[in-house]
């Protein structure tokens, strides 16, 4: 049922809708295994996401280092509807499923 | 507290998903015994983020951690075993029960395994935290390939610090290996460094502590550029891009800190020779428990035992329980 702006819960829905996944980006490596474990989480909650591996494509590594400030992977990256993003670095379920919900 | 009623009932949960903890899930399911499991980091363990093992029977030509765990974690599965993702932060007997605080919420289990295993110690000297993930890791397989051509330092000489530096090779211009003592990791570990060493990939400084790791400025997020550490009494300097620490291990065992669960002084579980902790129905199995080997045959051999002495308990064909 569409909502309208003059009604209570507009904006808790507004902002709600707002902030929904839009991509999910994930900077992993061909070794590591807490980058297994960020695709396996995802995966169990339906979520499709982009994979970049930094030792197929190593000049994306630049950018891995740029968003995270750590020289780690994975880094996942969750963008969201108005364009705000949330940056995990490592394996962070504490911190991974909240951003996914 | 919820009541016993509404809180899910297991046969077994087991805490952790690493060799021994998958191994004694196999053995459970396989016998209809109902099983759980949590991980909170990486299906597998450490096991998962080593590059190459080399010494698990029936793998003639050595298997990738990350292999192996996957086929552990499948194995496991086939059989009905459920991996839950999630941390178990507390656990408390209530007789035929145990009450397992979990980020899932309470749940109860008529037996327990702790299988939790261990992980990389600090080194504890200034800026080690201030550089963590910055320029100091603990995990090759995750951060190696930041230092494509760049300089490192590994400190360490047992097995994991040489497997891991030799792992870091395929990235590394050079690596300073840092040994306290001396290398005592295995004689074929031994023999594959010796290759490094000869091609000028590697060089070893025994009895060379590691004293300071510093940073490029100010800003943490400038990465390290020199460790600082001691040889004969005098200070020497490594030029580096980075820092690998492997100097041992340490029990995961916070979780049990609490609880009248007998550790030994380092936090190492102490079980009874059925790997029955003080705990009626708590058993532990792996690296996590005092005494044990530290090696994946060892923990997958435990995982078996632990389950086939599980399976006694819950027959109601206990054994004594140790003081």
């Amino acid at each position: 049922m569409p909502y309208l702006r003059d009604t209570a819960e507009y904006p808790t829905r507004y902002k709600r809708e707002t902030n929904m996944v839009k991509n999910i980006t994930i900077f992993t490596s061909n070794t590591c295994g807490y980058c297994q474990m960020v695709k396996k989480y995802l995966g169990t909650k339906g979520m499709t996401y982009d994979e970049v591996n930094i030792d197929k494509h190593p000049h994306r590594q630049a950018e891995a280092q740029s968003l995270s400030g750590a020289l780690t992977v994975p880094v996942t990256v969750v963008t969201r509807h108005d364009d705000s993003q949330e940056v995990i670095v490592g394996y962070n379920l504490a911190r991974l499923a909240p951003a996914v919900a | 507290m919820a009541d016993s009623t509404e809180v899910p009932k297991h046969d077994v949960i087991i805490v952790g998903t690493g060799p021994a903890a998958l191994t004694a899930a196999i053995y459970t399911t396989r016998e209809d015994i109902e099983t759980l499991l949590f991980e909170r980091g990486v299906i597998g363990g450490l096991a998962a983020v080593t590059d190459k093992i080399d010494n698990y029977p029936g793998f003639p030509d050595g298997v990738e951690g990350l292999q192996l765990s996957s086929d552990l974690q499948k194995q496991a599965e086939r059989f009905g075993a459920v991996i839950e993702l999630g941390e178990v932060s507390a656990i408390h007997d209530e007789g035929e029960f145990k009450r397992l605080t979990t980020t899932s919420g309470d749940m109860l289990a008529k037996a327990v395994l702790i299988a939790t295993g261990s992980d990389y110690k600090k080194i504890g000297v200034p800026g080690e935290k201030e550089y963590y993930a910055r320029g100091v890791h603990y995990c090759a397989t995750c951060d190696g390939a930041f230092y494509r051509d760049k300089r490192l330092v590994v400190v360490g000489g047992g097995n994991s610090a040489i497997q891991e530096a030799i792992f870091l090779t395929r990235f590394a211009s050079h690596i300073d290996l840092l040994v306290r003592s001396t290398v005592k990791a295995s004689d074929v570990l031994q023999h594959e460094l010796d290759d490094y060493v000869k091609q000028g990939k590697v060089t070893v400084h025994l009895g060379t502590t590691t004293d300071e790791i510093v940073g490029s400025g100010e800003d943490p997020t400038a990465g390290v550029n020199k460790v600082i550490g001691t040889k004969d009494g005098q200070k020497v300097e490594f030029e580096t891009d980075g820092v690998f620490v492997f100097v041992g291990l340490m029990p995961n065992s916070q979780f049990i800190k609490n609880t009248v669960i007998r550790l030994d002084q380092i936090g190492f579980v102490i079980t009874d020779e059925h790997l029955h902790t003080n705990m009626k129905g708590v058993f532990a199995a792996g690296d996590i428990r005092s005494g044990a080997t530290m090696q994946i045959a060892s923990a997958a051999g435990e995982g078996a035992t632990a389950a086939l002495k599980i399976r006694e308990f819950l027959e109601g064909r206990p054994h004594p329980i140790p003081n």
